[in-house]
């Protein structure tokens, strides 16, 4: 059930909240992907009565009745956050994030936290404290990540809206390997506040669900401005879900030349140049636009993200919460044996490249220049952006893979994120949807669309799905 | 990156490491390292560096008291605290 006929349900008195909840955790009970890292029903149960006994008072709110499942880096009060680490395995917040809260009064019903890469850190669901979290499609593969456990929890069906978030690809990657639809909006536009930083000038709080018309009604609950993030944007209100049937016309839209040589695998071209097709049948016009500095942002990423982690992740000490290194009788030694337990190997690795290109001697010739390179990608996203409407490109570069392909080859993983970087480098919102199927397996295309011009991707994106099936799929 | 290179390294990012793993750390890091290094061939002196894509401006707020979170509630989530203070091993000879 997609998450309109759920929200249906449940304002027509069809199904009421706890038994929509209900069905919910029968799954979650079911379920043998490793997607749920914490599951709060009784809690969830009491939520669904609250909503049930106060109908009128949530039946028009954007998620009215509508279970959710967040990823376990947002901040829920009273209820566990790990953000998949050991480091915060037993750590139970003191307050909810503004993404949590803003969803709450927005009527959703929180299932439970899902399974991600320790600290966000990574492509495959792989470096989680609590095991990977297998593709619905197909059990030996990865679902992505590091938004992993909340793209298969809605292609299971488990729910049909969770939240993501995305520093370099973690939700549109995801939303690709899994066959569902998954946005990272402008940076600014949902607020940071109570998610756990990984790398604060990138990171961004976003929606995943089958299809468009889910993404809209969670990206209007989730976005606000926010006092409390200095980063949140005073915007004039839209209303995403209503925006859905507005006539944009036709657009430009901007295809990369050359877009063979960043080394596509040849199903994923294929899915994108039926794409192609079918945005032409719509009466859209396709650009081809000159983009060879893509490749700079893998380089740039892998300097500015491990920099801002390195220094974010510094609170971990094991003083204040979190894990504590036990019989330590020196605070140096409790500080290092803390973090060298509770840490797992991909977290440290990128705390020591951050160190290493912060530290006096390498800072111009690895973070400076790293900034530089994000300038180039946003100056020439602005360029682009002259003559386009939106730009449109693949996903990923690949299927979805089996697990510990890349444990030999990290290199190969963070290539992955080719394509999802550069709107992260620039802030820029971007939304990723099923557009095509091969050996069983989804694949996803994107738009990149200039700031603040969400409407425009979830609306564009909507028309697509009004005249296919891909985000119809189910495993 | 040497051995004694990455010694200082793990000091500063208060990270320990057994002496035989450190090979294949240096390994590691200098894997990522060659990646990255693609960006040294772009000549972009001409370039002001960016740190944060909307390029925004500070944010100020009246300087009026508000509810804060509770001290007892940030105290329980410490490994080791007594009354109002967090507890650590002892730092002063």
């Amino acid at each position: 059930m997609n998450f309109k006929e759920q929200r249906d349900n449940f304002r027509s008195k069809k199904v009421s909240a706890k038994e929509a909840v209900k069905d919910s955790i029968n799954k979650i009970n079911n379920d043998d992907l490793n997607i749920f890292i914490n599951i709060f029903d009784s809690e969830a149960i009491k939520k669904a009565e609250f909503i049930d006994n106060n109908f009128d008072k949530f039946k028009d709110a954007p998620l009215a009745g509508v279970p959710i499942a967040h990823k376990d880096i947002f901040c829920t009060k009273g209820l566990p956050t790990t953000c998949g680490s050991k480091m915060l395995e037993n750590f139970v917040p003191p307050y909810d994030s503004t993404v949590i809260k803003n969803c709450n009064e927005a009527g959703s019903v929180i299932l439970g936290k899902t399974n991600m890469d320790e600290f966000a850190m990574g492509s495959s669901n792989e470096t989680s404290y609590f095991g990977p979290v297998s593709n619905p499609w197909n059990s030996d593969l990865v679902p992505g990540g590091s938004s992993g456990g909340a793209a298969a929890c809605v292609a299971a069906g488990i729910t049909s809206i969770s939240t993501g978030t995305d520093t370099g690809g973690s939700i549109r990657q995801p939303a690709a390997l899994c066959g569902i639809t998954g946005l990272k909006p402008t940076y600014g536009l949902v607020s940071r506040w109570g998610m756990i930083a990984f790398c604060s000038s990138m990171d961004q709080a976003g929606p995943f669900s089958k299809d468009a018309f889910g993404c809209a009604a969670l990206l209007d609950a989730m976005s606000s401005y926010d006092s409390k993030d200095s980063t949140s944007t005073k915007r004039p209100d839209k209303n995403f879900e209503n925006l859905l049937t507005k006539d944009f016309g036709s657009l430009k839209i901007g295809v990369i030349k050359d877009i063979n040589s960043f080394g596509i695998n040849s199903d994923v071209m294929g899915a994108y140049e039926t794409s192609k097709t079918v945005l032409s049948g719509l009466g859209h016009e396709l650009k081809e636009v000159d983009f060879s500095e893509l490749s700079s942002g893998i380089c740039s990423y892998y300097v500015i993200a491990p920099a801002e982690c390195s220094s974010n992740l510094s609170r971990f000490d094991g003083v204040k919460y979190g894990y504590r290194a036990s019989d330590q009788k020196d605070i140096s030694k409790l500080y290092m044996e803390t973090r060298s337990e509770a840490f797992g190997d991909e977290v440290k690795k990128r705390i020591l490249i951050g160190t290493h290109v912060l530290s006096a001697g390498f800072y111009d010739a690895y973070y400076l220049q790293a900034q530089k390179v994000r300038r180039m990608i946003k100056n020439k996203f602005e360029d682009v952006f002259k003559n386009v409407d939106l730009v449109f490109m693949p996903t990923t570069l690949d299927q979805a893979f089996e697990k510990n392909r890349e444990s030999n080859d990290p290199n190969r993983m963070y290539k992955e994120d080719l394509l999802t970087i550069p709107a992260n480098l620039a802030g820029l919102p971007a939304i990723s949807f099923p557009n095509g199927f091969k050996n069983n397996l989804p694949i996803g295309g994107q738009f990149v669309g200039n700031y603040f011009s969400e409407d425009l991707l979830l609306t564009t994106t909507h028309k697509i799905q009004e005249v296919s099936d891909w985000h119809k799929m189910t495993p | 990156m040497d051995k004694i290179e990455l010694k200082n390294l793990l000091f500063l990012a208060r990270i320990s490491a057994d002496e035989k793993e450190h090979p294949k750390i240096i390994e590691k890091l200098q894997n990522t390292f060659n990646l990255i290094d693609e960006m040294q061939d772009l000549d972009l002196s001409n370039l002001e560096p960016l740190n944060n894509p909307l390029e925004l401006n500070n944010v100020s707020r009246e300087d009026v008291n508000k509810n804060r979170n509770s001290k007892n509630e940030f105290l329980d989530n410490s490994p080791e605290s007594d009354k109002d203070y967090f507890l650590v091993p002892k730092i002063i000879e």
